[in-house]
């Protein structure tokens, strides 16, 4: 098992605003798993980040791909 | 008084002190690692900070913030 | 001699007692009796073959600008709902300083969608405290309001810009406390926060910035003038954040006494847990002694998008993501090019994109070709003798690219797993969002949808059931006292309903908001009338000048 965080899922679902948005489920080395939902923009820019056309490719990618590109105030 | 009623164990978390950063609360929650290995587990545990809002990290006073990953 | 008898029909008065043939009377705007009454009567209504119910409270709306204009908060009140309450996810309209009305208007136009005209052009701006707009509002209600004051808004009022910056101090919490009596002396039925919203420039609101001691304090005071309500909007889709937010409602709740609400909770086949986790902590929770009631939503969610901007709607489709995300004038480009539209067209596969678009609905707004609204791109397809996915780009690019497609039911969607919860007996039916997200999908009809969804064709609740959990449980939940139950004494909030019929009508879009803006709504279906404290207010598919609405805690 690695030792950080990686993407083992993403699907589309239906935002609180009416919006398209990907569902994106991490596994962490305990077993652990957790989702977070990201809009249009995150969610594009993650796959642009991760090199992949297709939510498929998605599977197996690390966690810190979820940030970059991302502007953040206090972590790089 | 509330009655004593055991809850099932949850994911732990803590909520930012006033003026307080990601980088400081790591160091106060996670004193043992190093101070980027301590920020690191702190993001990657919370990415809430990170995806769901601009400046993405920018902690907030009323944020839930996991010192722990999901549970296994 | 009454004021009005309603005759003959099914009486199911909202505590959940079983049905029962007879009449309601009232006199005064109250009941006067129910059951084996007669008498003479200034108005009879025949309500035979009908249900007669308490009046339908609405615990989530954001009706905050629109009842300035509108009393009757339409198109809420014609179905069935006789009470809201405004002022949700931290925001309302007072306490707020002139000085600070385009920082919160901007707030309000994020969330509720509302065009600017709406906050310049259809009332006058009157009041900075909440009498004085509880005053501008009481003059012409027709529909029952039971506010909550927004923490953001008591927070901006306290620390001006620093609102969005920074931790109170102990002065500026003092403050607040001060400034929520007020609000509470002068109607406020609670505190609504949030822990998600963000402004018209994508900043967190104010109330993200206070610590959980300033809430702390606040609900302190909720506990002083006798457990008010809390209502929080916590954050989607992370279950774990859920239970945490829930843990903080369940310490508030027993630190001070207060009732406590979070909504919305969806249910999501791609997160089927998530909901069961968040009920069995709340489960946990009363246990204990707190109150914390997730409010749940009837309705399913639609997924909504033009080719305008990007959406993930595509995200399997590469090329699709590809010529999308491009500028505007390479975008235009790329669906203009034959070979490039053959080859998108193509990736649909030998169906030519039938199975995932050709359920899509074309959508009013200010663009929509009128002639294909509120038909799916299958029918159009063949009527144009296209491909659907070939259809839905020309209709595009014949429309600016300003033509809204819906994906029905993309979200809480299964009315399998979704009846149990709304019928779980610590599940507060609500969320509804009247009034808010105005310009992408029609937030009316859930009760009517609660009927004929979950009631009639799923069978999980019965008819007295869903009226219960919509009337005497949310006005038991919120206190109020006099609301939710057809019973001698209590405020006349009635409507009457065909049982068999009521539901929702289907989203269309209409241009009724100040400057002619557009919003989606719903018209009710199978209401027959609705009486508020006494008064006809809808009937025959008619409004009524009632002006009988109050302010209610």
């Amino acid at each position: 098992m690695r030792d950080e965080a990686v993407i083992v899922g993403a699907e589309i679902a239906a935002g609180h605003d009416g919006a398209a948005e990907l569902l994106v489920t991490l596994r962490y080395p305990n077993g652990g798993r957790a989702q977070v939902a990201i809009d249009a923009e995150a969610g594009f820019a993650l796959m642009r980040n991760c090199g992949v056309s297709d939510l498929s490719g998605l599977e197996g990618q690390p966690w810190r791909r979820m940030l970059e590109g991302a502007e953040t105030c206090s972590m790089s | 008084m509330a009655p004593a009623v055991r809850l099932s164990r949850q994911r732990r978390f803590i909520t930012p002190e006033p003026g307080e950063t990601l980088e400081t609360l790591a160091a106060r929650v996670l004193p043992d690692l190093s101070a980027n290995e301590a920020a690191e587990k702190l993001a990657s545990w919370n990415l809430h900070i990170f995806l769901l809002r601009k400046p993405a990290g920018l902690l907030l006073g009323s944020d839930v913030v996991f010192i722990e990953p999901p549970l296994g | 001699m009454f004021d009005v008898l309603i005759t003959g029909g099914r009486i199911v008065d909202g505590t959940g007692a079983t049905a029962r043939h007879g009449n309601v009377a009232i006199r005064g705007g109250r009941i006067a009796a129910v059951g084996d009454v007669t008498g003479e009567a200034a108005r009879t209504i025949d309500a035979a073959g009908k249900v007669v119910a308490p009046g339908f409270i609405d615990p989530h709306t954001h009706f905050d600008v629109q009842l300035l204009w509108d009393g009757a908060a339409r198109p809420a009140l014609e179905h069935g709902l006789t009470t809201i309450v405004p002022g949700n996810c931290s925001l309302s309209l007072a306490p707020l300083k002139a000085a600070d009305r385009s920082r919160v208007v901007g707030m309000f136009q994020q969330i509720e969608e509302m065009p600017p005209e709406a906050f310049t052009e259809a009332f006058e701006w009157c009041w900075e405290d909440f009498a004085g707009y509880r005053e501008a509002v009481a003059r012409h209600l027709s529909i029952n309001v039971a506010p909550l004051v927004g923490h953001s808004v008591i927070r901006l009022w306290v620390m001006g810009e620093a609102a969005q910056q920074r931790a109170a101090t102990s002065d500026e919490i003092a403050a607040m406390q001060d400034l929520l009596r007020a609000c509470l002396d002068a109607g406020a039925v609670g505190l609504s926060t949030s822990f998600v919203d963000i402004d018209e420039n994508g900043r967190p609101v104010p109330s993200r910035f206070a610590q959980f001691a300033e809430l702390d304090a606040l609900c302190a005071v909720l506990g002083e003038w006798g457990g008010r309500m809390l209502q929080c909007v916590p954050e989607f889709y992370a279950v774990d954040l859920t239970i945490a937010r829930i843990d903080q409602l369940a310490e508030l709740s027993l630190r001070h006494g207060i009732p406590t609400t979070f909504s919305p909770l969806f249910d999501s086949t791609q997160a089927p847990d998530n909901a069961p986790r968040a009920i069995a902590r709340v489960e946990e929770q009363f246990a204990r002694g707190a109150r914390v009631w997730p409010q749940m939503q009837t309705r399913p969610i639609d997924i909504s998008f033009s080719l305008l901007r990007p959406s993930l709607f595509f995200a399997r489709l590469p090329r699709w993501v590809r010529v999308l995300r491009q500028p505007l004038e390479a975008r235009l480009a790329s669906l203009t090019d034959p070979e490039t539209v053959e080859r998108m067209v193509a990736d649909l596969g030998p169906d030519g994109g039938e199975r995932m678009m050709g359920g899509l609905v074309v959508r009013g707004g200010d663009a929509a070709p009128q002639a294909y609204v509120g038909r799916t791109l299958s029918e159009i397809a063949r009527e144009r003798s296209q491909l659907p996915a070939r259809a839905l780009i020309d209709i595009s690019l014949e429309n600016g690219l300003d033509v809204a497609f819906l994906s029905a039911a993309q979200g809480h969607e299964s009315t399998e797993r979704i009846g149990p919860m709304l019928a779980h007996p610590l599940m507060h039916i609500g969320a509804s969002d009247g009034g808010a997200h105005i310009a992408s999908f029609a937030t009316y009809g859930d009760t009517g949808y609660l009927f004929s969804e979950f009631v009639r064709k799923a069978g999980a609740l019965t008819l007295e059931q869903a009226v219960r959990k919509i009337t005497s449980e949310t006005a038991d939940i919120w206190g109020l006292k006099d609301r939710g139950r057809l019973q001698p004494g209590k405020a006349a909030d009635v409507v009457v309903f065909d049982d068999r019929t009521i539901g929702r009508g289907e989203e269309r879009a209409v241009f009724d908001l100040p400057g002619e803006g557009m919003r989606y709504v719903r018209d009710a279906v199978g209401i027959d009338a609705v009486l508020v404290n006494g008064e006809v207010a809808w009937a025959g598919g008619r409004y009524a000048d009632a002006r009988s609405g109050v302010f209610c805690n």
